[in-house]
């Protein structure tokens, strides 16, 4: 497997957002679903394609129990991130803000460059296979307002226009460059990466967690289950490959429950060619050695499958 | 019978039409092509394909990376505006809601209100316009320690989070981002969506019956006057009593000009009164999840949106957080169905129709953890339907009743009548034509 593309250093920070976990980096992003089995939901527009709900962008929105699988494992912390935002942002001061401001610039030019450069070739790219020459052309995309507004040639004359001109492929003025205007995804900068010490509390968790984290720590994905009755659909790895298996319910150990929730998810599961999971966390059994390292309160817990028999 | 077509039904094979590309987890390697050129003009890829399990080939583990790395790279596409494009928005901390001077798309045909001489944006709209790339947010400017004309710094996605999200409670908004994801979702499906008028209250007031028309009598005076006395002598004048059904028979002897009237005897058990005018049954409390949130407009293809002069809506939303809420009660639903307007289904249509349309309906979202689920929810008039009468007029269709057929079709109906009907998103319908903007 290819390595990251960029390094996460752990633990890595998860928003806080009224009473929401989310991610908004998308090394962080990358690095949950590679390392950790933490696939999360996109919740967010993807700019450019703003008119469907296929594929959705950042921000990832962590069930409770994910963030707290990567707080209790100690490869993410929790940031209260509206009051680095009310401190950080709102009372920003003037000098931090013109040198966020100027960094910001700096990067709008260096895209408008990129997107320029990206034209250029394309048109050069088109020219050439239209049989004419690159060198040309560039010339004609870089200013056709000017060449047609101050002398009145139009710019097809320009093209069949055989006298050599001088250096056509210096003609990019710098100044005549407009940097973009660019909404970052994070804020760091200008937020500096909060710290460790002030990391807010374990998420509150509902008692189907004891099954999560074991299913995850066994390599398994999960994914909100309400579309299928359940707590969570359960996958044999990432999402992005694979089916889900299971339809997981997460019960506590002595719960008393209706039976026809065994028919019903049961024929639910195998009409959708998933098998319906149960499973609950013993209170009283000694932590097995294998889950110790997860923390000190993991029991093991036991998981059934149910599935139509279809004889 | 029945249970031997269920048993079939997993086996076939999955029909086009079945197959809701919501549903899974896409494969973002169809999205990677396209990334690559800007172009406005943007299909949406077919369904991919999957595997059942891990069998750790270098093939699968190739896929899979290819996959990763496709998914992490439209995810890095940059929100950036060009000059001409850029629409400046600056954050207001009082109200939490940003205003724009100078509004030049066409997305403000559906968002924002004019106050002042500005477009002011709610939470919702400013967010979702900074998520989809449209909108230059700032923050505000401390104006003691420089001069006013000095520009804020930019906000960014997880800022643009933090303060449209988070900071909503401190100014006592009540968006939260359940309700921000089902306002986004629908907005991306091209629905016009506004707040309902309610917002600001516990919940919305009581919708009145609607008005019934009048019957005219067509026949004369004298002909009326008889029917009139047929009807007194064939109806029953009072109801019996519960403890005479034990004995003696429901219809006496007597004499009965139609069916109807038989019928209306049989009729023991008490129903729902829809004639009355609905009541609450519960004290308004702020903290009742069961109160309408947004309206919600299909966009008509020719006809033009004025967000000043809004029509009445064509759906009303409920936003409810599956981890926080459970199943309405009875009297919570009974609330919520009050306040929505009364929409008897029109005409003569089909029974069944009928009786999926409802008497009033709402639509709850109910989101988990970021994923919406739509349901409808329809007040059924079971009791205002005359089964038996119909079953005369339309012959092939009345075999079964409609109750048996609710429930082949997945509706569940209670004591007091409401139908749940899994809804599914007619994006289809709605996508194509929607004001794209930008």
């Amino acid at each position: 497997m290819a390595p990251d593309p960029t390094p996460v250093t752990e633990p890595f920070p998860i928003s806080h957002i009224a009473g929401r976990y989310l991610l908004f980096d998308i090394n962080a992003i990358s690095h949950a679903r590679r390392h950790h089995n933490i696939c999360g939901v996109l919740i967010g527009t993807l700019p450019n394609l703003s008119q469907q709900n296929v594929f959705l962008g950042i921000p990832l929105e962590l069930m409770p129990e994910e963030a707290r699988v990567l707080v209790e494992r100690g490869h993410a912390y929790i940031v209260d991130d509206v009051r680095a935002h009310r401190k950080g942002c709102l009372e920003m001061s003037r000098d931090e803000r013109l040198k966020y401001l100027r960094e910001m610039d700096r990067q709008g030019l260096e895209f408008a460059k990129g997107v320029r450069e990206k034209a250029e070739e394309r048109a050069e790219r088109a020219l050439r296979e239209k049989g004419l020459v690159g060198r040309r052309g560039k010339e004609e995309s870089e200013a056709p307002q000017e060449s047609a507004d101050a002398e009145g040639v139009s710019t097809s004359n320009s093209l069949l226009d055989s006298t050599p001109s001088t250096s056509p492929s210096v003609a990019v003025p710098e100044k005549k460059l407009e940097p973009h205007f660019i909404t970052p995804t994070t804020s760091y900068p200008p937020l500096s990466p909060p710290s460790t010490d002030a990391a807010l509390p374990l998420p509150s968790v509902p008692k189907s967690y004891p099954l999560f984290r074991y299913l995850n720590s066994r390599g398994y994905f999960a994914m909100p289950g309400l579309r299928f009755g359940c707590n969570y659909s359960v996958y044999p790895g990432d999402p992005l490959r694979f089916h889900s298996h299971f339809l997981a319910t997460g019960l506590d150990w002595d719960e008393e429950f209706e039976l026809l929730d065994i028919v019903g998810g049961g024929r639910l599961g195998t009409g959708v060619k998933k098998a319906y999971l149960i499973g609950g966390e013993d209170p009283e059994a000694t932590p097995a050695e294998e889950e110790e390292q997860d923390g000190a309160s993991a029991k093991p817990v036991r998981a059934f499958s149910i599935e139509w028999a279809g004889f | 019978m029945a249970d031997e077509d269920e048993d079939l039904s997993h086996l076939r094979a999955p029909e086009a039409a079945d197959i809701d590309l919501d549903e899974e987890t896409q494969d973002f390697r169809f999205l990677d092509k396209l990334a690559h050129h800007d172009t406005s003009s943007l299909s949406l890829p077919k369904r991919g394909e999957k595997d059942f399990e891990s069998h750790s080939t270098n093939l699968q583990l190739e896929t899979l990376e290819a996959s990763r790395q496709a998914m992490h790279r439209v995810l890095s596409i940059p929100r950036t505006h060009t000059q001409k494009n850029h629409i400046l928005g600056m954050y207001h901390p009082e109200t939490n809601m940003a205003y724009v001077e100078k509004v030049k798309t066409q997305h403000f045909l559906t968002i924002g209100r004019a106050k002042g001489g500005k477009e002011w944006l709610l939470p919702e709209e400013a967010l979702f316009l900074i998520e989809r790339g449209s909108m230059d947010c700032r923050w505000p400017v401390d104006l003691e320690d420089g001069e006013g004309a000095e520009v804020g710094a930019p906000m960014s996605l997880q800022g643009a989070y933090a303060a449209f999200i988070g900071f909503e409670g401190g100014v006592g908004g009540k968006l939260t981002l359940e309700m921000y994801t089902v306002y986004a979702g629908l907005k991306r499906s091209g629905y016009v969506v506004f707040r309902h008028g309610s917002w600001d209250d516990d919940r919305a007031p009581i919708q009145p019956l609607a008005q019934k028309e009048e019957e005219k009598p067509k026949t004369g005076y004298l002909s009326h006057f008889f029917a009139e006395l047929w009807r007194r002598i064939s109806t029953p004048s009072h109801i019996i009593p519960s403890q005479n059904l034990a004995f003696g028979p429901l219809i006496k002897p007597g004499l009965f000009r139609t069916y109807a009237d038989i019928y209306r005897l049989l009729q023991i058990i008490p129903t729902h009164d829809r004639t009355s005018p609905p009541q609450f049954l519960l004290p308004s409390s702020s903290d009742n999840p069961f109160r309408l949130h947004f309206d919600v407009w299909k966009t008509a293809g020719s006809q033009r949106f004025r967000k000043a002069k809004r029509p009445s809506p064509d759906f009303r939303i409920c936003v409810i957080n599956a981890r926080e809420t459970s199943i309405p009660t009875g009297a919570q639903l009974n609330d919520l169905m009050a306040t929505v307007p009364d929409d008897p289904p029109k005409g003569t249509g089909q029974i069944y129709q009928k009786l999926k349309h409802g008497r009033r309906n709402v639509i709850l979202a109910v989101v988990d953890n970021g994923i919406p689920s739509y349901i409808r929810v329809a007040d059924c008039p079971f009791s205002e339907e005359k089964v038996a009468l119909c079953r005369k007029t339309t012959r092939g269709e009345s075999l079964r009743s409609p109750i048996e057929k609710a429930d082949d079709e997945g509706m569940l109906a209670d004591a007091l009548g409401f139908t749940f009907k899994l809804k599914k998103e007619s994006k289809n319908e709605t996508t194509g034509r929607s004001a794209s903007g930008g």
